[in-house]
């Protein structure tokens, strides 16, 4: 990796804005790609900050300002890419459900898995199961990310297990849970592929589902444990996309 | 004779030996809205120890609608809130200061505070001289959560690394009030005054812990140095695992913390604050509150007894019937303490109830 985009992830690791747009103008000027600068400078540095985060290194403040960073650069870049596309390990549509506000953990977690490179879609708070579904179909996504941080919502994620079967989509895509009164066993009660205990947890699981032939994919007591709620160790690869 | 809860409550707090674990049962509406009759029935048996000071707040102006009901809210300072579960918090979606370099529009609310100090310090003062409960004021000095609803939360974030001079005259404002409500409250005869920030997440602290120490702690310390200065205890709440600044709250002098005691390490604490602290609370509201089975709520109590509980005090039987909880694992749960132990006076015998 040149120096530049060695620069540049260490400064979306600080949450160095300034910098962090200035060594992404200079990555370009110098004919590094902008699906280069993305994946090598960006994601690398957001990678980098997840695993800190998962093991208490870094603290919220200092992940949202690296997203912050990071989210800066990729409006500077997305105009660049000649195919418009962004490079993506895979489509999540999240939501906190319905009857529920409450956003920052679900802000968190898409800050996360935005900066470890996937696309993600935000239906914000309160949604119900049919938007969900909705938005699954429209986007073609390979993930569901439920947040709740009610136990009286809790329920309400069941009720978009059972709406994605209605519709004939419980196939297609994983869903995984989280919120602080969930637990690893309401999961699996619920049909959930899986559960991630925190943002950095939800990365990783997101990972193992979709991808899990690759090193990330490999089976780890965590990820076991993470996986099991739908009762399959791992996911068909004929259901990823 | 029996202590009474005022006595058996500062006994605690000092390591005096109580007679009985002090107990305290919070409620939010939506448990009281949905138990009545089980909840009264539990108060009736295991009556608190605690008494509330008398509500002498002026009215606000600026104050709308119910922060815990549905729709929309505004409160004292201006803060709007959104809610749609009615039973519990509304949340803040559009910040009143959504860049801080305009700080100097934030208007606290002085005009709520007591203004005929002396009348109003004679109706608390004829409160407290009427109860044997243990009396704390009815204040909620609460700045990360007064910023939060400010800047809103993820600004407030942010802010913990973007901190300058506009950062810290916010904060800075938001102090200069909470200092003169705590001087208001320790000029009367409550017992102590109440803190209140939610530090941790499930595993670890919200903020690092370093900035947590530069910007907070002194405010903190201030605020029990004010109020251990005119004999009050300090009473403080937060939410979450915060057992890297347990210490902390120790060595700044909070004389009881309500904390998550079933997200941290229940040896480590005992290490750090045992003998040392009041451990307020809680049996776990996420889990065990929230169970089946009233048997979650007595093996709870007695993983408490196991690692943090002392003859001597420093603990209260504490918990929240928050959205979801069971009242039959609350009334259980206060069953177990009760079994723990009792003091016998005046033979100063220890006998254990069978």
């Amino acid at each position: 990796m040149n120096a530049t985009l060695q620069e540049l992830s260490h400064s979306v690791i600080t949450g160095d804005r300034t910098r962090a747009l200035d060594l992404t103008r200079r990555a370009v000027a110098e004919g590094t790609s902008p699906k280069s600068v993305i994946t090598d400078g960006l994601i690398a540095g957001m990678a980098v900050v997840g695993a800190a985060f998962r093991d208490g290194e870094l603290y919220i403040p200092e992940v949202m300002v690296a997203a912050r960073a990071m989210n800066e650069c990729l409006a500077v870049l997305e105009p660049l890419l000649t195919d418009r596309i962004m490079p993506s390990h895979g489509k999540v549509v999240i939501a906190t459900v319905k009857q529920d506000i409450h956003e920052i953990g679900k802000n968190l977690v898409a800050m996360m898995l935005k900066g470890n490179g996937f696309e993600v879609i935000d239906l914000g708070v309160d949604v119900a199961p049919d938007t969900i579904v909705e938005a699954v179909r429209d986007y073609e996504a390979d993930v569901v990310a439920l947040s709740a941080l009610l136990t009286t919502t809790m329920p309400n994620m069941m009720e978009v297990v059972d709406a994605l079967a209605a519709a004939g989509q419980r196939d297609h895509v994983k869903i995984m849970v989280g919120g602080a009164p969930l637990t690893q066993s309401f999961a699996r009660e619920m049909g959930a592929d899986g559960y991630a205990a925190d943002a950095a947890q939800a990365v990783e699981l997101a990972s193992l589902l979709l991808h899990p032939s690759t090193p990330e994919g490999e089976a780890s007591p965590r990820a076991e444990a993470s996986r099991e709620g739908h009762g399959r160790v791992a996911p068909d690869e004929s259901t990823c996309r | 004779m029996t202590q009474t809860s005022r006595e058996r409550v500062k006994r605690c707090l000092t390591f005096c030996v109580p007679d009985r674990v002090p107990r305290e049962m919070w409620l939010v509406p939506w448990a009281q809205d949905r138990y009545p009759q089980e909840i009264a029935h539990i108060q009736r048996r295991y009556p608190s120890d605690f008494d509330d000071a008398p509500i002498v707040y002026r009215p606000s102006p600026r104050r709308r609608g119910d922060i815990f009901a549905p729709g929309t809210s505004t409160d004292e300072w201006g803060c709007r809130f959104t809610n749609i579960h009615g039973g519990v918090e509304g949340e803040v979606r559009e910040p009143i200061l959504p860049d801080v370099r305009e700080w100097r529009d934030v208007r606290p609310p002085y005009e709520i505070l007591p203004q005929h100090l002396s009348a109003t310090r004679d109706l608390v003062n004829r409160h407290c001289a009427r109860t044997n409960g243990y009396v704390r004021a009815q204040c909620l000095v609460n700045p990360w959560e007064r910023y939060q609803a400010l800047r809103g939360p993820q600004n407030a974030f942010m802010d913990i690394i973007d901190w300058d001079a506009d950062r810290q005259a916010l904060l800075d404002r938001i102090h200069d009030y909470f200092m003169a409500e705590l001087e208001f409250w320790v000029s009367t005869e409550v017992d102590a005054v109440r803190l209140q920030d939610d530090w941790g997440s499930q595993k670890q602290l919200l903020v690092p812990p370093h900035h947590w120490r530069e910007l907070f702690k002194p405010l903190y310390a201030e605020y029990c140095q004010l109020s251990h200065d005119r004999g009050k205890a300090v009473f403080f709440h937060s939410d979450g695992n915060i057992l890297e600044i347990y210490g902390d709250f120790v060595e700044i002098g909070v004389d009881a913390l309500n904390s998550q005691l079933f997200c941290m390490d229940l040896d480590e604490l005992a290490r750090l604050a045992k003998g040392r602290i009041t451990f307020w609370g809680e049996i776990d509201r996420q889990h065990v509150l929230t169970a089946a089975d009233p048997a979650a709520g007595r093996e709870a109590v007695r993983q408490v007894v196991r690692h943090l509980y002392d003859t001597s005090g420093g603990t209260i039987a504490q918990f929240e019937l928050g959205p979801g909880a069971n009242p039959t694992v609350a009334e259980a749960i206060f069953e177990e303490w009760e079994s723990v132990g009792r003091l016998e006076l005046p033979t100063q015998g220890w006998i254990k109830d069978e």
